[in-house]
């Protein structure tokens, strides 16, 4: 019997938390690949995406805190956590500073995420050997 | 080869078309094959003389001429959507090559993505 060929991957969640099981979705399938053998390069938060890099969301405390437990996640595994800078400022998810450059008054960008370009997501499908996707209805 | 992006929303309404566009002349930008198809509703990008003034948006067409100019290869629509939503070559932007059959499309390209 074959074996399973090993994948490197790029997730993508596009739907924000709370609004869609995108993030939970993409959890679970970051969890399975890594016991399975398989790697996560990076994990990229687009559009609606980026709201589960907030430090200020506060779901009742019977629910799961999706942002803590992508956070806790990629510090885990050591997986960086990007999440797009367009997306991310319009959307109002800064770090301290963007705070500083727009004059805002708060920053709330949860560790370990970082802000970054399109620019990674572009990286992250050149070096990974799959790059899926976690849309809204995901 | 290369990456084709789906464009399957309405240019107003919804913001995911716009994000799939950053998305592909992002790739361009970084000299990566990219490829554009509209299908479904997304055909409606590719409506000449859009006229926003009323709904308060800017028009996509200006974000759009800019296609070839980033770089992307191709920019593919739907044939069976054009017809649905009446676009035809009277009032569908120029360079826009219609696609029959867009699971043959897909298969062409070794990545598929659509923003959301």
């Amino acid at each position: 019997m074959a074996a399973n060929p090993i994948h490197s991957y790029t997730l993508v969640i596009t739907g924000a938390p709370y609004s869609t099981q995108a993030p939970q979705t993409a959890l679970s399938f970051a969890r399975a690949a890594i016991a399975a053998g398989h790697t996560v390069d990076r994990v990229f938060l687009y559009g609606d995406g980026v709201h589960l890099a907030s430090s200020l969301c506060a779901p009742p405390s019977d629910e799961t805190h999706w942002p803590t437990e992508w956070s806790t996640f990629l510090t885990d595994n050591g997986i960086p956590g990007v999440a797009c800078i367009a997306s991310a400022l319009r959307r109002g998810l800064v770090n301290e500073s963007e705070r500083k450059r727009y004059e805002l008054s708060a920053s709330n960008l949860l560790k370990p995420f970082i802000i970054a370009g399109l620019g990674e997501w572009v990286e992250g499908n050149m070096a990974s050997s799959r790059t899926l996707y976690f849309h809204a209805g995901g | 080869m290369g990456t084709l992006m789906v464009i399957d929303q309405p240019p107003y309404g919804i913001w995911a078309g716009r994000e799939a566009l950053d998305m592909a002349f992002s790739l361009a930008a970084f000299d990566q094959p990219v490829s554009i198809l509209f299908t479904g509703a997304g055909v409606n990008w590719l409506r000449t003389y859009q006229d926003t003034r009323e709904i308060n948006q800017k028009s996509v067409e200006k974000n759009l001429s800019a296609a070839p100019i980033f770089g992307v290869e191709a920019m593919y629509a739907c044939a069976r959507a054009c017809t649905q939503y009446g676009l035809g070559p009277e009032n569908m932007v120029d360079g826009v090559v219609l696609a029959e059959n867009s699971s043959d499309l897909i298969r062409q390209h070794s990545h598929t993505a659509f923003a959301g």
